[in-house]
């Protein structure tokens, strides 16, 4: 072959490797980036009459022609309970932008009108519509651990860390989220990581609760504030399936929670101003280390305790992780713990950290 | 006080012993390089920095050659530099900057231990030159010298620590030569990226092998294989990227001419293995086919070609850039204005800042200033592109007219956010009159001017319409007053206009968003000054620079400059 020849051959393969190159694109699309925004969009709301006892839907679609910061508003009417519902998209995809009669606060929707609102971060425009609710989400098979409206729990246990010498760990009426009560939990431990606990003695077992983890939900509201913020403060929830005696030996602390019983185990990180509405799924919880020979079957159905506790990371002392939080005062107060089945009473979070064991 | 004396002690004693050696049996032989630099900047943007600062050093980098046997050479290169205004001694650093051995086994085989320069094909193994083409201009050789001397840029060649060997048979029937050239390379030890994670040893091997055919034949092909050992790190990620090449060259003479064909091909992978499995595995190929005729006393020479660069042909040992915008910032004035804004990198640190370039392989794509180079960011390996280039060379007979065109249309393979294609055309012309020759001067007058020009267009009628151009001109003067003696004065001027989009890469080098932004910005640079040229490499300069930027925006303050520059090299 000379070289004429195959100078020819490769000439021509450059093209076929062009021609055969698929037509496409590198990376998200501009236009949906940086497009101008349709002001003309309309939002289509499937199902206006929903019956959220019938696990009914009301969806919602748009189109935006560009990616924006969106947010639905749905407020009650009459309750004025509210929901909002927010995203990043270019559209509202009504397979992932729904509404399934939940609220985003208390109070919680009732049979009324809702008003419902879509706005834009950086744009003017606003699309309002209303729907009806025929039918509001029901809470009735919710599992009440602790509302603190006839003081703290008979069975319960008050466990301040000892060295936490402005511990709060009392029930106080000046901020409850429902009702006229929450408790408080906080205090200052420079040195160490415990500030305390509470341990609730729970028993679901004549109860009939079906679900699995996976539709068993912790609903509570958690109080803190940003002012002076310990920037480590935590709270950690452990729930156990321990079919051993609450507090045998009587010494204020519950015995289930030993590192050789079937404890699950969550980690809040705590850095808001206000209360902060949180739906756990029951299955985010992770088995905690434990010695040999506990079997781990998660069933809502065997929760026989819960324990709360407040921790922040140490300021000073041998154990010091976090100076700049010397004297800082923590706080992680919460109000009206529930357990509820299928459904959650608010957005349900994920992420929380599940870290090695902790007992405390 | 008594470190000091101990390491002077020591120094002079080396030196004494060697070149006691080297007068009893030449086994031993010096090079190496002497600088001096004082550099006064005058700052009149703002108050944050000083209204003037005076700065400098010297350095000696001694390289000591020693034989100690016929076959044998072993290069070491000491640096001893000192920045002025320290105390004495302490502000004197003495490095060994670098350390060789070669030699050859037999007489055949070749080796090289130590530091070394490599360079394979344009696709596989290649340091491509910095932004700014025409940097050449003799009123900023100074200023390149030191960039390329102290990042180790020579000869488009990536500096390296390894083991390197090659060696060539001749053969009497089917193939009449064949040179081998294998090498592995650690650009990278593990490294700690935290108290407890560290990343793998990095490694590049690499092999190229030539064989002339025929007296007019020569078939080439390289490959390199840049990979982490993911044993010698706990963070289970380690990334590989083979690149493999093959070609052919076609070359004949006719009467006053050569005549020379080129048509290559190659493809490359990468992937990241990820505890036991592979994520992100991409495999990208490429295609160049070129054609050049060059009159055999250079007088006349043009070239053509096309190429074709796959959107996913990632190769590290050619992509990777000289300068990362995404990761710099300049060593002058790094901070400016009232609201300490970081400095972006102008034409200025581009061609005079040695702390601005990089001397370590990427495995991925590294940012780049769009305005400065966005046809071919990543040289003839940039990806994603398809089309066509030429260059054309003239030297008239009397030498008094030198003339250099070059040109390129290129467009993407597939759009970036868009399912449009972006152009980019390249044009890009230098002339040098030398008029000393027309006028028959005994000393040296030349005039030098140059024009690059730089195309970007996406149409649209939407945000995905995308037009940017840059332009460059430079003016340079050179006129030996006294023998020996020049004055220099040059004037660069880079204007830009414009919008683009910067694209947001993942830690995988996929593109995950984009930034568009918009730019109409002035780069200036003046420079008057005195060159005293001993010998080619050695030299005095003095210089003033007047440079600085304007940015045509209210919101991104304008910056100004100004430097009185003293330099004296000794290159021997």
């Amino acid at each position: 072959m000379k070289i004429k020849h195959i100078y020819i051959l490769t000439i021509i393969s450059i093209f076929i490797i062009f021609s055969c190159t698929k037509e496409k694109s590198e990376g998200p699309s501009i236009n949906e980036l940086y497009g101008d925004f349709d002001a003309t969009a309309s939002l289509l709301i499937g199902n206006k009459n929903p019956n959220f006892q019938n696990n009914e839907l009301t969806k919602f679609s748009c189109d935006f022609g560009r990616v924006v910061d969106w947010k639905i508003s749905i407020t009650g009417l009459v309750s004025s309970a509210k929901k909002i519902i927010t995203g990043n998209s270019s559209i509202l995809d009504s397979n992932i932008n729904f509404w399934d009669g939940s609220a985003s606060d208390f109070p919680l929707f009732i049979e009324e009108n809702c008003a419902i609102e879509l706005t834009f971060l950086t744009q003017p425009d606003t699309l309002r519509d209303t729907i009806l609710i025929t039918g509001p989400q029901l809470y009735d098979d919710g599992y009440v651990v602790a509302d603190f409206e006839n003081g703290f729990p008979v069975d319960g246990l008050i466990k301040p860390q000892g060295n936490n010498t402005i511990a709060t760990f009392v029930i106080a009426d000046d901020q409850p989220l429902l009702g006229n009560y929450y408790f408080q939990m906080g205090g200052k431990v420079n040195f160490d990581w415990a500030l305390g606990k509470i341990d609730l003695k729970l028993d679901y077992s004549s109860s009939p609760i079906s679900a699995s983890a996976e539709d068993f939900y912790l609903n509570l509201g958690i109080l803190s504030d940003t002012v002076d913020l310990h920037t480590g403060q935590f709270m950690n929830i452990l729930i156990s399936e321990s079919d051993e005696a609450f507090d045998p030996d009587g010494n204020g602390v519950a015995d289930i929670f030993d590192s050789n019983e079937e404890v699950y185990k969550l980690k809040i990180y705590i850095d808001w101003d206000g209360y902060k509405l949180i739906s756990i799924r029951y299955s985010d919880f992770v088995a905690t280390n434990s010695t040999a020979g506990v079997t781990f079957a998660k069933n809502p159905k065997d929760i026989k305790g819960m324990r709360i506790a407040c921790q922040a990371c140490p300021s000073s002392g041998a154990t010091m992780q976090c100076e700049e939080n010397f004297d800082r005062i923590v706080r992680t107060d919460f109000d009206h713990i529930i357990f509820t089945e299928n459904k959650a009473f608010f957005d349900v979070i994920t992420g929380f950290v599940a870290d090695a064991w902790n007992k405390n | 006080m008594m470190k000091i004396n101990s390491i002077i002690f020591t120094i002079a004693f080396i030196f004494i012993q060697l070149f006691t050696i080297a007068q009893q049996d030449e086994k031993v032989r010096f090079s190496g390089l002497t600088r001096s630099i004082i550099s006064r900047d005058l700052n009149k943007t703002d108050t944050i920095n000083p209204l003037n600062s005076t700065s400098g050093y010297n350095l000696i980098d001694l390289n000591t050659h020693i034989n100690p046997l016929k076959d044998i050479e072993i290069l070491a290169q000491l640096r001893i530099r000192n920045e002025f205004g320290s105390f004495f001694g302490s502000g004197t650093q003495i490095t060994v900057r670098q350390l060789t051995a070669k030699g050859v086994l037999g007489n055949r085989i070749k080796f090289t231990i130590g530091d070394m320069y490599l360079k394979q094909n344009k696709f596989t193994l290649h340091n491509y030159d910095e932004e700014l083409p025409f940097f050449n201009s003799d009123f900023v050789s100074s200023y390149r010298d030191i960039v390329h001397y102290e990042n180790f840029y020579t000869d488009n060649r990536w500096r390296l620590q390894g083991i390197q060997t090659n060696f060539s048979y001749e053969f009497d029937r089917f193939i009449k030569t064949l040179e081998l050239d294998f090498f592995i390379t650690r650009p990278r030890g593990y490294q700690y990226i935290s108290n407890a994670n560290r990343v793998s040893d990095m490694l590049l091997s690499g092999g190229s092998l030539i064989s002339k055919i025929n007296s007019n034949l020569t078939f080439e092909s390289n490959y390199i294989n840049l990979f982490e050992i993911p044993s010698s790190g706990n963070i289970n990620i380690s990334v590989r990227n083979p690149v493999i090449q093959g070609g052919l060259n076609y070359h004949y003479d006719i009467p006053q001419a050569k005549l020379e064909h080129n048509i290559q091909a190659g493809f490359s992978e990468r992937s990241w293995l990820q505890f036991d499995s592979l994520t992100n595995y991409t495999v990208g190929i490429f295609s160049e086919f070129s054609s050049s005729y060059t009159k055999k006393d250079s007088s006349l020479g043009f070239s053509f070609g096309g190429r074709y660069v796959d959107p996913n042909f990632r190769s590290s040992g050619s992509q990777t850039r000289r300068i990362n915008f995404n990761d710099n910032t300049p060593s002058v004035y790094p901070e400016y204005s009232s609201n300490e804004l970081q400095r972006p990198i102008s034409v200025f640190d581009i061609i005079s800042d040695p702390t601005i370039y990089n001397q370590d392989l990427s495995t991925n794509l590294m940012g780049f200033n769009p305005i400065y180079s966005n046809s071919l960011p990543f040289g003839d390996a940039t990806p994603n592109r398809l089309g066509v280039f030429a260059k054309f060379n003239l030297i008239s007979k009397n030498k008094f007219l030198e003339l250099n065109f070059n040109s390129s249309y290129f467009e993407e393979v597939i759009g970036q956010g868009s399912l449009l294609k972006r152009n980019f055309v390249l044009l890009s012309g230098n002339t040098k009159f030398n008029l000393h020759e027309i006028f028959g001067l005994n000393k040296k007058l030349s005039v030098s001017v140059s024009i690059v020009d730089e195309t970007t267009k996406r149409s649209s009628s939407n945000a995905e319409n995308v037009n940017l151009i840059s332009r460059q001109l430079n003016f340079s003067s050179s006129i030996e007053t006294l023998d020996d003696l020049f004055i220099q004065l040059g004037y660069k001027s880079f204007n830009s206009e414009g919008n683009e989009y910067l694209t947001n890469r993942s830690a995988y080098g996929n593109i995950q968003g984009f930034t568009p932004i918009n730019y109409n910005q002035n780069d200036n640079m003046y420079i008057a000054g005195l060159k005293y040229k001993f010998r080619p490499n050695v030299y005095l300069n003095l210089q003033y620079n007047l440079w600085g930027t304007n940015f045509n925006d209210s919101n991104i303050p304008d910056f100004k400059y100004q430097r009185l520059l003293f330099i004296f090299s000794v290159k021997l």
